[in-house]
């Protein structure tokens, strides 16, 4: 063996050195998750046990939450939000499959198509809501005057006056928004399925809708678990439309928990209490996320 | 000591030195002062404040004047965000009790106490009453709005109604509006949209009734046990539920919709300030001439209408309020007052402006400060003002619209909860 009388005895200090380094990439993305995230969400904790009027504040402990829980106004905007969400929900998945399915099959002009699918996602949604509110609108909006004109109705309807109408009003316009995420994401997956097991399945026999039915889905099946996760969890913390169209109203029927912390905190001057509904609906989207990771752990799409 | 620590110590170093230059040379530049008021996104009043700032600027050189336009749905939430975080405009216009409450104005009792007595002479203790809080002064009145009601000329004579013999009674109301309400347009929008306009019209209302809905001292709500107030509510909401004369989608209502509802013809009439007129000429010109402003009917020897006070406040982490308020006086001089009366129809304030021509000779401008004489002043003096306006009340007028049967409930509820509000509960 040669000896090298120059060379030092390793002890890893080049790694350790190589470790500082992952740390130092780490660095700006730590300073942004502390700042924007960790940072307002401590405040948002701390302000949730005060009283909180403008500039003054009193510590209340747990009242505010205490407060929140016997008295209704929370849990009617909980059950706004699980309406409007299981709906918007069901509907982004619904559709975004079907379009997906169509797009899937398109020969031509599939570019445009999938563009022109996507404009709703595109356009920023406040933009999206004031043009829905102008097309709403009972005496000069489209809507009303192409369904007047159709014979559908006989007469317009104050979609954004009545409780029931409000509601399905900003659904609609969030399905409209939101299906064009969901179909991308099932149409990257319907591209991944191998085509042979259709090839297989139609030298089988099997019609259109078993193909779907004992391929399509079953591929699927991780995607759109992960899909509707995700969306849940987009689609609960939903405030730009509904604050945009309705407000909240008409009588809290549009009210769901993001608008009514924006209503507790500026309608009411609450601030300790918005931050209370706050917490209890990062609670509720922290089950949902915690679901999602689990199911995005490596190897889990493997093992389905 | 490593290659990278050093370049890290450097650039330190001189983002330190930049910073310490910026800041000198900020010190040398102009105050600035930002403004926000809803009133500088009107197009009506758009010249008027701009020659005011320029004027000011070459007045008073070294300060300038940068303003904040925002929807005036936003408003409030725009101001309270940025006075939290301790950054509000230096000048705002927003409900004094409320924002006086909650420690975001700063008192301007040491800059009016050094003003001479012919200019403190020139304000009434209304006037100066609608920006009082707790004994203080918060802000300084700019304009007023004196609530009347409005009529298309056309729509009145073609409904074969006298238009120089107005209704002044509940009961001629009615029917006029039977009258006025067509296939072609209704008689009124009834507003119960999310703002505090539904709140004024709604207490125009109650107090053309003689109708007290609070207690004197605001700690309690009254509008499910003060007779007069149930009766114009039920009145006022009838015309909607019973009468089916109001326009469709009340709950989607503001001042802006309502005005042009009014400048397109749709509606007949309108409950509004005379600064409505201006927002209408300015949507629809060619009804320059058309269009008749009368006192609001009463039902009672004891009626008032509303009146309702902007003033323009100083915020509290405002750092240099010398300045702020001889803005605000700048802004209160005749020839901008007396441009607001002709152009943005605001309704002046000043004792010294009621015998100038354009204001003395102006037979609209009389008649409505003829009513204002007789008006309960908007904002009401209670820190729960902007929740119980914007909020309460217009949850239970949308309730009531909804469920009218149901009208008794919904006003003891309402009671329940405003007067929590009024007591700070």
């Amino acid at each position: 063996m040669t000896h090298h009388p120059q060379t030092r005895a390793w002890r890893g200090i080049g790694l350790r050195r190589e470790r500082w380094h992952g740390y130092y990439f780490l660095g700006p993305s730590i300073v942004l998750i502390l700042a924007l995230i960790a940072i307002p969400l401590g405040h948002a904790v701390v302000t949730s046990l005060y009283r909180v009027r403008g500039l003054r504040s009193d510590f209340v402990g747990l009242d505010n939450y205490v407060r929140l829980f016997t008295r209704s106004e929370f849990w009617d905007s909980l059950q706004v939000s699980i309406l409007f969400t299981a709906v918007c929900v069901f509907f982004h998945m619904a559709l975004g499959l079907g379009l997906a399915l169509l797009l899937n099959r398109l020969a031509f002009a599939r570019t445009a198509v999938r563009i022109g699918f996507l404009a709703p996602w595109i356009v920023a949604p406040s933009i999206g809501a004031l043009i829905w509110v102008w097309m709403l609108d009972p005496q000069f909006g489209v809507v009303n005057h192409l369904l007047v004109s159709a014979g559908i109705l006989s007469e317009g309807k104050a979609w954004l006056a009545d409780p029931t109408l409000a509601l399905v009003s900003v659904m609609v316009v969030d399905i409209w928004r939101g299906t064009p995420f969901v179909m991308l994401l099932l149409l990257a997956g319907l591209q991944g399925i191998p085509k042979d097991q259709y090839e297989a399945a139609r030298m089988d026999g099997a019609t259109a809708w078993q193909e779907l039915r004992y391929v399509t889905l079953p591929n699927l099946r991780y995607l759109l678990v992960v899909a509707s996760t995700l969306d849940i969890i987009y689609t609960i913390r939903h405030f730009d439309i509904i604050a945009v169209m309705t407000g909240g109203g008409p009588t809290g029927a549009t009210e769901v928990l993001p608008v009514l912390i924006y209503n507790t905190a500026f309608s009411q001057n609450a601030f300790g209490r918005a931050s209370a509904v706050g917490i209890m609906l990062l609670g509720i989207i922290l089950i949902f996320s915690m679901a999602y990771l689990k199911l995005t752990k490596p190897g889990k799409a493997r093992e389905d | 000591m490593s290659t990278t620590i050093k370049t890290i110590a450097r650039t330190a170093v001189s983002a330190l030195a930049l910073c310490i230059g910026f800041g000198g040379v900020a010190k040398a530049a102009d105050i600035v002062l930002q403004w926000q008021a809803t009133a500088l996104s009107e197009a009506q009043y758009e010249p008027i404040w701009k020659a005011a700032v320029a004027a000011f600027e070459a007045k008073h050189p070294g300060v300038k004047i940068e303003p904040v336009l925002v929807p005036r749905k936003d408003n409030w939430t725009k101001f309270v965000t940025s006075a939290q975080a301790g950054i509000a405009p230096c000048l705002v216009s927003v409900p004094v009790p409320t924002a006086a409450f909650n420690g975001y104005l700063m008192a301007m009792d040491d800059l009016w106490a050094k003003e001479p007595d012919s200019y403190k002479a020139i304000w009434s203790t209304e006037a100066l009453g609608a920006g009082r809080f707790e004994g203080k002064l918060y802000g300084m009145p700019h304009y007023a709005g004196i609530y009347g009601e409005i009529y298309n000329a056309d729509m009145v004579k073609a409904a074969g109604l006298d238009p120089e013999n107005p209704p002044k009674t509940w009961a001629e109301y009615l029917d006029w509006s039977k009258k006025l309400n067509t296939p072609e347009h209704n008689a009124l929008a009834l507003l119960a949209g999310p703002t505090e306009t539904t709140t004024r019209v709604l207490l125009s209302w109650i107090y053309s009734n003689g109708g007290k809905p609070f207690n004197d001292d605001f700690t309690e709500s009254r509008f499910s046990t003060d007779p007069r107030t149930v009766e114009a509510i039920k009145f006022y909401l009838g015309l909607e539920t019973e009468h089916k004369l109001t326009s469709p989608g009340s709950a989607a209502l503001n001042y802006a919709e309502q005005t042009v509802l009014f400048a397109q013809g749709k509606i007949a009439s309108m409950r509004n300030a005379y600064w409505g007129l201006a927002k209408v000429l300015g949507d629809n010109p060619a009804m320059k001439g058309k269009i008749m402003v009368t006192v609001p009917p009463a039902n009672s020897p004891a009626a008032k209408t509303v009146a309702t006070v902007t003033t323009t406040s100083i915020s509290a982490n405002c750092k240099n309020p010398q300045e702020a308020w001889d803005f605000i006086k700048f802004l209160n001089e005749p020839d901008y007052a007396v441009q607001m009366v002709s152009a943005a129809n605001w309704m002046p304030l000043r004792n010294d402006l009621l015998n100038v021509p354009e204001v003395a000779n102006d037979k609209v401008v009389q008649a409505f400060l003829a009513m204002g004489a007789n008006a309960v002043t908007i904002p009401l003096p209670t820190p729960a003002w902007t929740q119980i306006s914007s909020k309460d009340i217009v949850e239970a007028v949308q309730r009531i619209l909804q469920e009218p049967a149901r009208i008794d409930a919904i006003l003891a509820d309402l009671d329940k909860t405003v007067t929590d509000h009024l007591q700070d509960k």
